[in-house]
């Protein structure tokens, strides 16, 4: 029904190609963990710890004999699952809080800015350790923090862009059609706003990956025997000096991660944002 | 100044074709036409200040010097002392953050190399030539504390500033209320008078330009289809586009009710204006003449003097001349 | 004399300004202030008046967005603004407006149809696809132009998708905020013409609000003249052409090039 109208320049900022290609590259090897890993992540052979990088192990082996290359693979997935679960919860109560404040104004706007803001100021790591000091650490309890810090974010953004197509003649159109204000809100104002929050959304998948990194190496996050870059690159700091490769190689796959949304959403940003666009003859 | 066959293009969109204009010194001319005309393009062209995209060709002489093509820093000489523009939107060409006196001084200090002392005194008497009550205090104050009459008063007294020839007043009375849209014109027609200063005067709205001028130019999908004298073109319009235009405006003869108690309708021009690329090739406005012949959409009319001045390019005017002159 | 179909009695509306000092009460200012007016049905009556004098708040206050702070507003009879939410929004049905930007009016997300059934489905009205079909059809576009984006169309053309849908719900009245002065005089004349084909058609009455006298007495049988929220004059459309009581009409006479 609605379509996304996004005019294409003619040609594509280099961030967002980067970013895509980035981005494209680090799903691939998620979605390519379902079906096939070179060799079972959780498959320890003592005997062949330490392995260099050779045909049978890509990558080597860690201190337990486990493959890194899967381990890696499935590492992209968790965090992606993460991710993708967390932004989605945080972006859906986010912009419902932010088209509510908005639709209503007045002291309901107030309230939830309010208290978005103060949600703001909240540190999430300090939030995720709090709630895994109740509950025990898991991975559930890392995807609701992220998730609950992605709230405020959403709500912001989706008041700003909200009050702004409230004051649009189409919206006073659909009043004087005799829809109330939460008809609009669905029908029109939701549809208008999608780009900054799918922007914002991009931007808050990085955000997202590295949170659940530092969750993971605080051991706050996916449990063992599932992996995660982050509890990779916890476990392998003790072995800094004696196998540098074990911390390189997720460390390297978050900055991959992370570079490659960001870059996304700002390159998304730059072809959505009309107060961006630079004038094209 | 003298336009000579000035065309404009943007890749394959042609936004001006071939026009061809003479201003002389203390003369006013009104300009024109619909939203896309290409009006404010002839303007930008007398300025010097086609986008880089646009391509252009012809000959663009001002006091006999040949323009067309010349370089940024060649038209820089020329502005504001030779040609000075003005806009339709005031408050977007003043610097918000600056006092007014800071805007108006700067370029009489920098241009004309006057003390601080001396810009000030001029800008005060620049102040009062375009009427502007209070100058002292003005000077002070910044652009969002006064009206936007006000505001075009001083963009006004800007281009005053280096005693400009010519004038070029873009949509100068859209943004403004009627009343004061009116004391602006006449502002505009007086200056021009006591300064023997040119004014090509760039609007969509009729009674404003029939006001400001004495020249008239009409424009439509980037040709000049009609010029003469003003009182000339809109007494006796001869091109069906102008006769269009004319009878579309909602005036005294097509008000309240025929005789059947229905209310009269207004002559309208069938269709809208076509974007850029995709005009006819031929008379720019076939397509939506109701006088259409043949050779219209393929061939393009030459300007043809129709006598007291007035210069119209139309194929029909061309037959009924050429059959005028064989009978 | 039938009755009549909107009125106003006194009708005022201000508005608090931004607090400038802590201790001083914030500036009101009074958009509107006092306005009575009749409208019958069938008739068009325009307002007049140049930027700030009121007239977009008057619209407002005709189509009950916002409530006056004194008077009231009476449509067909019934106070508008004494309605509950729901009853007030089914009412809606009878009287509708156009704005003045045809870019701005229509959601750049929605196709032209699903645009102009809006009020029907907001009013619980069946039947749309061939209602929508129909009124394309009477603003002179095609049944086939429901398929597509506002981005596909000229500005006048916008303004006849934005008239379609105000009359899609066969309303007695007709808000018009500006409705042509956003367009070029030949688009404007096509949709005034438009305008008065729909009247003649629909029995259709209007408010035709601009800053332009000559448009305004061009469609209109009696016109009112507002300045800084006051009405300063009201008539019969040619007895204030003829002969003007106040200085300011004059002035505005003598601008419109009348």
């Amino acid at each position: 029904m609605a379509r996304l109208v996004v005019r294409w320049p003619a040609r594509l900022p280099v961030n967002l190609m980067i970013g895509a290609l980035l981005v494209a590259l680090v799903v691939g090897v998620a979605a390519l963990s379902l079906i096939w890993t070179p060799h079972d992540h959780a498959a320890m052979t003592i005997r062949n710890r330490f392995q260099p990088a050779d045909g049978v192990y890509w990558l080597g082996t860690d201190q337990l004999g486990r493959d890194i290359v899967s381990q890696l693979m499935v590492a992209a997935r968790n965090s992606m699952t993460v991710a993708l679960v967390a932004v989605l919860i945080g972006g859906s109560i986010g912009v419902a809080l932010g088209l509510l404040a908005s639709a209503l104004g007045g002291w309901v706007e107030d309230l939830i800015m309010r208290v978005a803001d103060i949600g703001f100021a909240f540190p999430a790591l300090l939030f995720a350790i709090m709630l895994s000091a109740v509950f025990g650490p898991s991975l559930t309890i890392a995807v609701a923090a992220i998730a609950f810090i992605n709230i405020p974010v959403f709500a912001r953004v989706a008041r700003a862009s909200a009050n702004q197509v409230w004051t649009r003649d189409f919206v006073a159109a659909a009043r004087a059609a005799g829809h109330g204000r939460f008809a609009i809100s669905r029908d029109h104002i939701l549809p208008n706003i999608a780009a900054p929050v799918i922007v914002q959304g991009t931007i808050e998948f990085a955000v997202a990956i590295l949170a659940e990194a530092a969750l993971s190496y605080l051991g706050l996050g996916a449990q063992p025997p599932s992996p995660s870059w982050g509890r990779m690159l916890s476990e392998a700091q003790t072995l800094m000096f004696m196998a540098p490769h074990l911390a390189i190689y997720p460390g390297l796959c978050i900055v991959i991660a992370v570079l490659g949304f960001s870059l996304l959403g700002d390159g998304l940003r730059d072809i959505t944002d009309p107060r961006l666009k630079r004038r094209r003859a | 100044m003298q336009l000579d066959r000035v065309s404009v293009a943007f890749g394959a969109a042609v936004a001006l074709r071939e026009a061809c204009l003479q201003i002389e010194p203390g003369t006013r001319l009104g300009i024109v036409g619909e939203s896309g005309c290409g009006k404010s393009m002839l303007g930008l062209c007398l300025m010097g200040m086609i986008p880089d995209a646009g391509k252009v060709s012809g000959s663009i002489r001002l006091n006999g010097k040949e323009l067309a093509g010349a370089p940024e820093h060649v038209w820089r000489r020329h502005r504001a002392r030779d040609v000075a523009m003005i806009f339709q939107e005031p408050m977007a060409a003043l610097n918000p953050l600056k006092r007014i006196g800071d805007t108006v001084m700067e370029p009489l200090e920098v241009h004309e190399g006057l003390s601080r002392s001396a810009a000030r005194a001029r800008a005060l008497a620049l102040f009062d030539e375009v009427g502007i009550p209070d100058p002292d205090s003005r000077l002070r104050q910044y652009p969002h504390e006064i009206s936007g009459g006000q505001r075009q008063r001083v963009l006004i007294a800007l281009a005053l500033a280096c005693n400009p020839s010519l004038l070029v007043a873009d949509e100068p009375t859209t943004a403004l209320d009627a009343n004061v849209a009116l004391r602006i014109i006449d502002l505009l027609v007086r200056l021009s008078e006591t300064r023997n200063m040119a004014l090509v005067f760039i609007s969509h709205d009729l009674a404003a330009v029939a006001r400001a001028t004495q020249q008239i130019a009409v424009m439509y999908g980037g040709d000049i289809v009609e010029r003469g004298p003003t009182a000339q073109v809109l007494g006796a319009p001869r091109h069906p586009y102008t006769i269009g235009l004319l009878g579309a405006r909602p005036g005294l003869d097509n008000r309240g009710r025929g005789p059947d108690g229905r209310r009269k309708r207004l002559v309208t021009i069938p269709g809208t204006v076509p974007p850029l690329f995709e005009l006819p090739a031929g008379c720019r406005f076939s397509g939506r003449c109701t006088r259409e012949i043949a050779s219209c959409a393929l061939q393009r009319p030459q300007p043809l003097a129709l006598g007291a001045g007035q210069v119209a390019a139309c194929h029909l005017l061309g037959q009924a001349h050429a059959g005028a002159g064989a009978s | 004399m039938t009755a009549p179909l909107l009125e106003l009695h006194g009708v005022s509306r201000r508005y608090r300004m931004p607090r400038e000092a802590l201790l001083r009460p914030p500036a009101v200012l009074t958009a509107v202030n006092n306005v009575s007016l009749t409208l019958a049905p069938g008739q068009t009556l325009g307002i007049v008046g140049e930027s700030g004098s009121g007239k977009s708040t008057l619209a407002r206050l005709v189509m009950a967005f916002e409530r006056p702070d004194e008077g009231t507003v009476l449509f067909e009879g019934t106070d508008l603004n004494g309605l509950s939410a729901g009853a007030l929004r089914m009412a809606r049905r009878r009287f509708q407006m156009v704005f003045q930007d045809p870019y701005g009016s229509l959601d750049p997300r929605r196709r032209v149809g699903w645009s102009i059934a809006e009020p029907l489905r907001a009013t619980g009205a069946t039947d749309s696809p061939a209602r929508v079909k129909q009124v394309l059809d009477q603003v002179g576009l095609r049944a086939a132009d429901a398929e597509k984006y506002p981005h596909e169309f000229s500005g006048g053309q916008r303004q006849r998708i934005a008239i379609a849908r105000a009359v899609v719900t066969r309303p007695a009245l007709l808000v018009a905020d500006e409705a042509v002065s956003a367009l070029d005089v030949s688009v404007q004349a096509q949709i005034l013409n438009l305008l008065m084909d729909l009247q003649e058609e629909m029995g259709l009455a209007m408010v035709f609000i601009s800053h332009d006298l000559a448009v305004v007495a061009c469609i209109c049988d009696r016109m009112l003249v507002m300045k800084h929220g006051d009405c300063i004059e009201a008539g019969e459309t040619s007895r204030l052409i003829a002969s003007p009581r106040h200085e300011y009409t004059r002035s505005l006479l003598v601008a419109s090039g009348l």
